[in-house]
């Protein structure tokens, strides 16, 4: 077995595995970045729509063109990149034990960066009833059909969820010359961003049916050949009498992500439920010390530039902590957030720098204002604006505000 | 046309055990499959457990069969190679009615002859298993109660027969079935005709079809429906002890188990329908979620992973019992019917039982002495210790080679199962070997991937290459030709 040692090991050569790696080189460390498939990129190389980079780059690129310019990068570095190495798993003493085709090798890292992505909700999550037949697939698997490997996994789709993928997929299929039925959410919104429900859906007179769930799969000789959707109530349950049978022979589903922590879990780290991610403070530090964690494995990022961004934060914390620098040690700030905020990241802050936090809300509200609250005193007071659920809100505390709060600050936003 | 001794119709557990069990004998034995892999049907759609044999009413075939089988397990998983776990079992029971209930199971345990049964109550639960719900008083435990993954076992006993002389006919279902002149068989399969002296109807929930294409209209067979869920190994609990609830007059109710694999299951619901309905159905998965709650109030039933669901054959008539005899009105034909729960738990004794049945029908059985006894498992890369994994990816670089990440399957395993006899031609059947696709992603990351290794190893495109047999292509075409 072949023995390693680096400052930092990055798990993950997606945006934010290599973005943090990037990061983590640029602040000194030797870093290793360990990533599973043939090629860097992750997710980015099969989504060949466009759309990234409009923040970090000014520019709107392909996912495959946005990944290149890290791909690029770290070229010129001194990132020991391993292509097709599985990490089997991390001891909370941070060893992480990787496998490819030269065997198994276990590397020791000073602080370790978690950058594993998510995966996309399946029909058994779900629970689909009904036959249990080929047809069924996540949009993410129905894009790596058709842009990597060259095939038509259906001809006639019905797509369940108006997440991004289901939309962007909802394009590619027609562009391809496939019938897309309609796009059908349980929720009375869109879960896309509004660019896409426009580029997508609009301009390809595909119909969306908002309040509406697939109750049931029909197959025919081991192949879906009909779904039967439902309306369902403001609770999400089912309403009698409204079932109707639509025809095709693929049912897509785009019906969340899910952070894949299962390496996490194994090194200890302790997850927040309300992200499936860890529970991280403003270092992007988990509660395992050394272990850090960024982009769609801690929380799920509608943008590809702000996991980059994260990411970057994660390289840097990550490189400070495998040099031995620890940051100031203050009393740690509890980030408390009340509906319908959903989630924060971080949920503890540890210094009074400018801190970054991104939190999204769990239901749409048209006219409100967020305000941030420590010890009976109100911090901040934002203008009434809109919040959506599809778009990850960020708040900027600066030090000055920091330096008032005490013990905890809570975040609420109320409609005015 | 081929001639064989002993045609035996359905290669579900019971069909597979009985062709290794026959290939021990100097028989020409052939076994039809109407899937397009064997443990397609009622096999593959079962929990895996095996019964201590406390269960059934005393006297009954299966009572006898049951208790056999189970203790038969051991020595068969040690040499065909296939898991098998002695996890115990309770029964759990919350008040002075089920204490009663409870009693009487007792009973009739040690009627049946089920070794060490123990009423319980208290912390001793708890002890045994902590993960139990609190407000649970009493409970029947049944330390022999075992666990194995049952399509695991039906491919072990049907690549042994196959090692022994079996000729297995995949796809293959059954069309017709007509006397031979001067006696025997003549069945009809796609490829043609078989002759068979004897034909040994197997067929699960079609046996009844099956006798009446013999010209044996002599029962009917209703299926028993059960919704079954699998939880994700990550669901915050590992490892736990089977858990039955007080049974009820129409069922034994839901289980809640561990697989073999590490996977907490759920099963079954029991409701009559339509034998070829095995859809899953919403009433179905919330009873199995609130039965569940019931046995382990912490159990994240959000973590489900997986739903599917099976028919169990009842034979009408049989008060719920096995249907194994000679058919009363076509000689040569045998019924193995009826092989409802605890099926997979008396399979082997059920094949004891059917070869003693032959013989004391006067059916010629002359021992072979090359029969193979054993059978070499396939590598199972994830666990193994990591030098023991190293090793073998230098003596073979696929072993490297990650290709289903949830369940760490390598490339190596994929080719393995390919290689072996009989061979997974569905991706459904390549999973059941491997494993590949049955975790937390349901094959979303690794489908394409094991599309392409088949496709490669069987020579065909992907676009040939199906999930589970008939129409169930996964890939129509390719998008672009000349790409």
């Amino acid at each position: 077995m072949n023995k390693l040692q680096f400052d930092v090991v990055v798990i993950g050569g997606g945006p934010a595995g290599m973005g943090a790696a990037l990061k983590a080189q640029e602040n000194g460390a030797s870093v290793a970045l360990v990533e599973r498939n043939p090629r860097l990129g992750g997710i980015l190389l099969q989504c060949i729509h466009s759309g990234f980079g409009l923040r970090l780059f000014k520019k709107e690129l392909t996912g495959p063109e946005y990944a290149q310019r890290f791909i690029n990068r770290l070229k010129d570095t001194g990132v020991k990149v391993f292509l097709s190495t599985m990490v089997l798993r991390i001891t909370p003493d941070r060893e992480v034990v990787c496998m490819n085709e030269t065997g198994i090798t276990v590397i020791h890292a000073k602080a370790v960066v978690l950058a594993m992505g998510c995966r996309e909700r399946t029909r058994g999550e779900i629970k689909i009833p009904g036959d249990r037949c080929a047809g069924v697939m996540t949009a993410g698997q129905a894009q790596h059909y058709i842009n990597i490997d060259n095939f038509c996994p259906g001809r006639r789709f019905v797509i369940l969820g108006s997440g991004d993928i289901g939309l962007i997929m909802a394009r590619r299929l027609s562009l391809e010359g496939m019938k897309v039925e309609g796009v059908y959410e349980l929720m009375p919104y869109p879960n896309g961003l509004v660019r896409n429900l426009k580029n997508c859906l609009e301009d390809f007179g595909i119909p969306l049916h908002l309040s509406t769930t697939v109750s049931r799969v029909i197959g025919k000789n081991g192949r879906v050949s009909a779904v039967e959707v439902t309306k369902v109530d403001d609770r999400q349950r089912p309403l009698e009498g409204t079932s109707e049978i639509v025809p095709c022979d693929t049912l897509l589903l785009s019906v969340g992500l899910v952070p894949e922590n299962e390496l996490s879990l194994g090194a200890g780290v302790r997850l927040n439920p309300r992200t499936n991610g860890a529970a991280v403070d403003d270092s992007l530090q988990t509660s395992v010390p050394g272990v850090f964690s960024c982009g769609n494995v801690l929380h799920v990022h509608d943008l590809a530039d702000n996991v980059t961004m994260e990411a970057e934060r994660a390289g840097e914390s990550a490189a400070a902590y495998a040099k031995g620098v620890r940051g100031e040690s203050t009393a740690d700030l509890k980030i408390h957030c009340e509906e319908p905020i959903g989630y924060t990241v971080p949920s503890v802050i540890r210094s009074r720098e400018k801190t970054s936090v991104m939190f999204r809300v769990r239901r749409p509200c048209d006219r409100a204002r967020l305000t941030v609250i420590s010890a009976g005193e109100v911090l901040l007071r934002g203008k009434p604006r809109r919040y959506i659920p599809s778009i990850m809100e960020e708040l900027i505390l600066t030090p000055a505000v920091l330096q008032k709060a005490e013990g905890e600050i809570t975040m609420k936003i109320e409609s005015v | 046309m081929q001639q064989y001794d002993m045609i035996i119709i359905g290669g579900g557990i019971t069909g597979c055990a009985i062709a290794r069990e026959l290939s021990k004998y100097r028989l020409k034995v052939a076994l039809c499959e109407a899937s397009a892999d064997v443990a397609a049907g009622t096999t593959k759609a079962n929990g895996g457990l095996i019964h201590a044999g406390d269960d059934p009413v005393p006297g009954t075939l299966k009572a006898l069969l049951n208790s056999k089988g189970c203790l038969m397990y051991p020595v068969l998983s040690e040499k065909l190679g296939f898991r098998f776990q002695k996890k115990g079992s309770m029964v759990v029971g919350f008040d002075e009615k089920d204490l009663a209930v409870l009693k009487k199971l007792l009973e009739r345990g040690r009627l049946n002859g089920a070794p060490d049964l123990e009423l319980i109550g208290g912390d001793r639960i708890f002890d045994l298993e902590p993960e139990t719900n609190r407000k649970a008083k009493y409970a029947l435990y049944t330390p022999h109660t075992g666990m194995v993954d049952p399509f695991e076992v039906a491919i072990a006993f049907c690549e042994n027969a196959v090692a022994n002389g079996v000729r297995l006919y995949l796809s293959s279902p059954v069309t017709a079935i007509r006397r031979a002149e001067g006696g025997g068989f003549l069945v009809t399969i796609p490829k043609g005709e078989i002759a068979g002296r004897y034909v040994l109807n197997c067929a699960g929930v079609h046996a009844d079809d099956v006798a009446r294409l013999a010209g044996a209209d002599e029962f009917t067979i209703r299926a028993r429906h059960g919704d079954l869920l699998v939880m994700d190994k990550n669901c915050g609990i590992r490892d736990v002890m089977t858990l039955y609830p007080v049974p009820k007059p129409e069922s034994k109710g839901v289980v809640l188990m561990n697989s073999v694999s590490g996977n907490i299951l759920v099963g079954s619901t029991a409701v009559m329908m339509e034998k070829d309905d095995v859809a899953s159905y919403r009433d179905g998965i919330e009873e199995l979620i609130s039965s569940a709650n019931r046995l382990i109030e912490k159990l994240d039933t959000r973590k489900v992973i997986r739903t599917f669901a099976g028919n169990r054959a009842v034979v009408v008539g049989n008060n719920n019992d096995f249907y194994i005899r000679p058919s009363q009105k076509v000689e040569g034909l045998f019924h193995i019917a009826g092989i409802q729960s605890p099926g997979v738990a008396s399979s082997p004794a059920i094949a004891a039982y059917a070869v003693q049945m032959l013989k004391a029908y006067g059916v010629p059985m002359v021992e072979k002495d090359d029969f193979i006894d054993t059978r070499t498992p396939p590598v199972d890369f994830s666990t193994l210790t990591a030098e023991e994994q190293d090793e073998l990816i230098h003596k073979n670089p696929a072993y490297g080679r990650i290709v289903c990440r949830c369940e760490c399957v390598t490339e190596g395993e994929i080719v393995d199962a390919l290689r072996r006899n009989p061979r997974p031609t569905t991706v459904d059947a390549v999973k059941r070997r491997t494993r590949a696709g049955m975790g937390r992603c349901q094959g979303g990351f690794c489908q394409q991937k094991v599309l392409g290794i088949m496709a490669r190893e069987l020579g065909l495109s992907p676009t040939e290459i199906s999930l589970g047999g008939a129409d169930s292509q996964i890939v129509y075409s390719k998008l672009k030709e000349g790409c």
